[in-house]
C-alpha cells in the first residue's frame, strides 16, 4: 500500500515536473538569448551562453523606453479597466440572475452575440466614438471600451444563479435593500468568480496591443506592450532578439517577482474556485 | 447639496486629469509619425531633430510619434483617418504607399509646394531619379519626398574569394553562379539570397530588372508579371537553390542572411544597403560590396539593376489646413530631406543619403572617404528601378509574394503557369482602374 502510493507519486512528481519543464524552456530561452551578444548565431562559442555572457542588450534595452512610465500606465490602464467593471458587471449579472422584466432574454442574447464579434472588426468605429468624445490619446479612451464585459456578466450571473434565492428572502425580510442584497448576499458568495474573473480581465489587458497602440500618440498613456513594440524592428535590418527579449525580461521581472511573494494565494483562490 | 457639488468637482477634476491638459501655447504644433525598421535609436534621433528644427523655426514645434512598424503605421494612420481623427500632419510610409493614400483624399502632393519655393527645380533635381521614381505619379507630379531609402545590394565576403582565386567581384550571373560554387562546402553556403518568409518581391524585383524587364512601370493600372523576363528570373532565383546547391532550397531568411554572412557561414548575400553600417562593424573579415551581378547578355538591354525601397515623406492634408500650417510643414519636410540632415541620417543609420550633394556634406564624406563600400550603393542608383506599386498595391503585392513563394519552394512547379495565373487575378483587380 504505502509502496504503491510511493510508487504513484514519483510518477506524479515526474510527470508534473516534466510539464513544468516544458513551461519553463520558453523562459529560459529568452534569458539564454538576451545575455548573449546581439544576433550571435548558435554555433559561435559556447551553445548556451554564446562567446561572451553580455549584459549589453539589456543596456540598450533599458535606454530605448520609459519602462517606469509604461508600467505606471499599464497599471493604471488594467486597475482602472478591472474596477470599473467589477461594478458594472455585477449589477448586470444581478438583473440577469434575479430580476425579471421584458425582453430580458432577447437582451441576453444580445450580449451573447457581442461575445463573438472579434474586437478588431470595431477598431474604426470604437476610434471614432472615443475621437468623438475628445478622449483620443488618454487613460480614459484605453479603458472606455472594455468597462462592459460580456464574459464577466455571464461568469457572474452563473454564480448568482447558484446562491440559493432564499437567502436573499431572509434578507429581505430582516430589512436589506437592493445595495445590501447584492453585496451581502451576492457578492461574498461569488467571490471565487469574481477572483477568476479577474484573472482573466487583468492578463488579457495586460497584454493589450492593438487597441492602446492605435487609440494613443504619447509616451505618458502608453502602455509597456507599445513600448516593447519599439524593440520589435525587423523591417530593414531583420529581427534583433537578444534586445527583444532582454525588453521581454526587463517587463515581465516585477511581475515574476510580486508572483513568487503571492504565490500561496495565487494558487489558493484558483483552488477554491475549482472546487465549486 | 454642497457634498455632491464637492464630488462633482472631485470627479470633473480626476475626468480632466486623463483628459490631459490642453496646449497653452499659441505654437504650430506638427505630428510626425515616423516608423522604425533600424537598430539604431530612432526616437532619441527624431528627437535630436525636432529641438534642432524648434531652434531654428520658433512658433514651430515638432511632437515626433513611434508609430511601430511600416504596416503598423500605415494600420494607425488608416484608422486614425477612417475614425474621423485629425491625423498626422508628416508621416514616413512606404514610398510604395502612394496610391493608397493619394486614392483616399488624405495626403497632399509635394509638387505644389515645390512650385512656391523660389529655388524648387534645384531642390528636386538634388533627389537621385531612381529614389524618385516611387514618388511620382503618371502625371509627373511630385507627391512624397525620398527621406530612408534603400536598395539591395551584393555582399561578399573578400578574403573567401580571394582564397578561392577570385580577386573581384562577380559581374554577371554567370560569374555569379560560378563562384558561387566553386565557394560553397559543406559548412558554407555560396550565396544567399533572402527571399523566404513571405515577402520575395523585393529581391526578386533585383533579378527581374537584371533579366530584362522590371514587373512595374510608370503606369499604376499596369503590372507585367507573367513576361518571359519575369519567368526566366525567378526559375533562375529557384535554380540557385534547388539545382546549383548555392544556398538552402526555398531561399534563406531575410534576418538570417546577415547573421550567416557575418559568421562566415555565407560567402556572398544579396542584402539592403540598409545593412552595411552594421555588417561593416561587425565582420571581422574585409567586406566587398558590389553591385548586384547583371543579368544575361542580350539585345533586350538586360544589365545590372535593383529596385529601391524604403519610407517617403509625405504630407498630409485634405483641404482644411491653414497656409501658415502648410508653410510650416514644408519647412519640417525641406528639414528633414535637407543634404545636412541626409548626411546625418544616412551616415548614423546605413540608410543612402537621398540627395546628390549630401554626400559632400559631414559626417557622410569622411565616413565615404573611410569606407567606400558606401559609394557603391550610392553608385548603384544609376541602374535602379522602381519599387513594386500599383492601385491596390497590398492586394496585388500578396498575390505576387504567393505566387513567388510557390515557385521557389517547388510548390508550383510550372512557374510560367503560375506566373499566368497570378498575372490574370492581377489584371482583373487592376481593370477597375483602367
Amino acid at each position: 500500500m504505502t509502496r504503491n502510493s510511493r510508487v504513484a507519486q514519483t510518477i506524479a512528481a515526474t510527470l508534473t515536473g516534466a510539464i513544468g519543464l516544458i513551461f519553463l524552456l520558453p523562459l529560459v530561452f529568452t534569458i539564454l538569448v538576451s545575455i548573449r551578444p546581439e544576433n550571435e548565431p548558435v554555433t559561435q562559442g559556447s551553445i548556451f551562453f554564446g562567446s561572451e555572457i553580455t549584459l549589453s542588450l539589456y543596456q540598450h534595452a533599458l535606454k530605448i523606453a520609459p519602462w517606469g512610465l509604461h508600467y505606471l500606465n499599464s497599471i493604471i490602464f488594467v486597475g482602472g479597466t478591472l474596477l470599473v467593471q467589477m461594478f458594472t458587471v455585477t449589477c448586470a449579472a444581478y438583473a440577469f440572475a434575479r430580476l425579471r422584466f421584458a425582453g430580458r432574454n432577447l437582451l441576453l442574447v444580445v450580449i451573447l452575440l457581442q461575445l463573438m464579434i472579434p474586437s478588431g472588426v470595431l477598431l474604426v468605429q470604437n476610434f471614432r466614438m472615443i475621437n468623438r468624445l475628445g478622449l483620443f490619446d488618454t487613460h480614459l479612451a484605453l479603458m472606455l471600451p472594455y468597462w462592459g464585459s460580456a464574459f464577466g456578466m455571464l461568469l457572474l450571473r452563473q454564480a448568482f444563479r447558484e446562491v440559493p434565492i432564499e437567502l436573499e428572502e431572509a434578507a429581505r425580510i430582516d430589512g436589506a435593500n437592493l445595495t445590501q442584497v447584492i453585496r451581502h448576499v451576492y457578492v461574498v458568495n461569488a467571490i471565487p468568480a469574481y477572483v477568476a474573473f479577474a484573472l482573466v480581465s487583468l492578463s488579457s489587458h495586460w497584454n493589450e496591443f492593438l487597441w492602446p497602440f492605435i487609440i494613443t500618440r504619447s509616451e505618458d498613456i502608453r502602455p509597456l506592450t507599445v513600448g516593447l513594440n519599439k524593440l520589435i524592428k525587423t523591417t530593414d535590418q531583420g529581427a534583433f532578439y537578444g534586445q527583444l527579449m532582454a525588453g521581454t525580461l526587463i517587463v515581465i521581472t516585477p511581475l515574476v517577482i510580486l508572483f513568487l511573494l503571492f504565490q500561496r494565494q495565487f494558487v489558493e483562490s484558483f483552488a477554491r474556485s475549482g472546487i465549486r | 447639496m454642497i457634498a455632491i457639488r464637492k464630488r462633482m468637482l472631485a470627479l470633473f477634476m480626476l475626468l480632466s486629469l486623463f483628459v490631459g491638459a490642453a496646449y497653452a501655447q499659441d505654437d504650430i504644433v506638427i505630428d510626425f509619425y515616423f516608423p522604425s525598421a533600424t537598430a539604431n535609436d530612432a526616437e532619441g534621433i527624431f528627437q535630436g531633430y525636432a529641438d534642432r528644427f524648434a531652434e531654428e523655426n520658433p512658433g514651430i514645434r515638432i511632437n515626433p510619434v513611434f508609430t511601430g512598424s511600416y504596416t503598423d503605421t500605415r494600420n494607425t494612420i488608416l484608422t486614425e483617418l477612417q475614425g474621423g481623427g485629425a491625423g498626422p500632419d508628416v508621416a514616413v510610409m512606404l514610398s510604395i504607399d502612394l496610391y493608397s493614400f493619394a486614392e483616399e483624399g488624405y495626403i497632399a502632393p509635394a509638387q505644389a509646394f515645390i512650385d512656391s519655393m523660389e529655388n524648387g527645380e534645384a531642390y528636386a533635381s538634388d533627389f537621385f531619379p531612381a529614389l524618385m521614381s516611387n514618388g511620382v505619379d503618371e502625371d509627373g507630379n511630385i507627391w512624397s519626398i525620398p527621406f530612408q531609402r534603400s536598395t539591395p545590394i551584393l555582399y561578399y565576403n573578400a578574403d573567401l574569394l580571394a582564397e578561392a582565386g577570385y580577386d573581384s567581384p562577380p559581374a554577371n550571373n554567370a560569374e555569379l553562379v560560378e563562384i558561387a560554387q566553386a565557394l560553397t562546402t559543406s559548412e558554407r553556403h555560396g550565396l544567399l539570397v533572402p527571399v523566404a518568409g513571405g515577402f520575395p518581391i523585393w529581391m526578386y524585383q533585383s533579378f527581374a530588372i537584371a533579366f530584362g524587364r522590371n514587373i512595374v512601370d510608370d503606369d499604376p493600372t499596369a503590372v507585367y508579371f507573367n513576361t518571359p523576363e519575369a519567368v526566366a528570373a525567378v526559375e533562375f532565383l529557384r535554380s540557385l537553390g534547388a539545382e546549383l546547391g548555392v544556398g538552402p532550397a526555398g531561399g534563406a531568411a531575410w534576418g538570417d542572411t546577415p547573421v550567416a554572412f557575418l559568421a562566415g557561414q555565407a560567402a556572398m548575400i544579396y542584402h539592403t544597403t540598409g545593412n552595411l553600417t552594421r555588417i561593416l562593424n561587425g565582420a571581422d573579415f574585409e567586406v566587398g560590396v558590389w553591385y548586384l551581378p547583371s543579368g544575361p547578355a542580350g539585345e533586350d538591354g538586360a544589365g545590372y539593376g535593383a529596385p529601391t525601397g524604403g519610407g517617403n515623406l509625405y504630407i498630409f492634408d485634405d483641404g482644411s489646413k491653414s497656409q501658415a500650417e502648410l508653410d510650416a510643414i514644408w519647412k519640417w519636410v525641406t528639414f528633414l530631406s535637407s543634404p545636412a540632415i541626409q548626411a546625418d541620417w544616412g551616415a548614423t543609420t546605413g540608410y543612402i543619403a537621398a540627395n546628390a550633394s549630401a554626400w559632400e556634406a559631414e559626417p557622410l564624406a569622411s565616413l565615404a572617404l573611410e569606407h567606400p563600400q558606401y559609394l557603391v550603393a550610392r553608385d548603384q542608383l544609376q541602374h535602379a528601378g522602381k519599387e513594386f506599386s500599383s492601385y491596390a498595391t497590398i492586394t496585388i503585392q500578396g498575390i505576387i509574394n504567393g505566387t513567388l513563394e510557390s515557385i521557389l519552394t517547388g510548390e508550383s512547379e510550372d512557374a510560367q503557369a503560375a506566373m499566368d495565373a497570378a498575372q490574370a487575378q492581377i489584371d482583373g483587380i487592376l481593370a477597375d482602374y483602367r
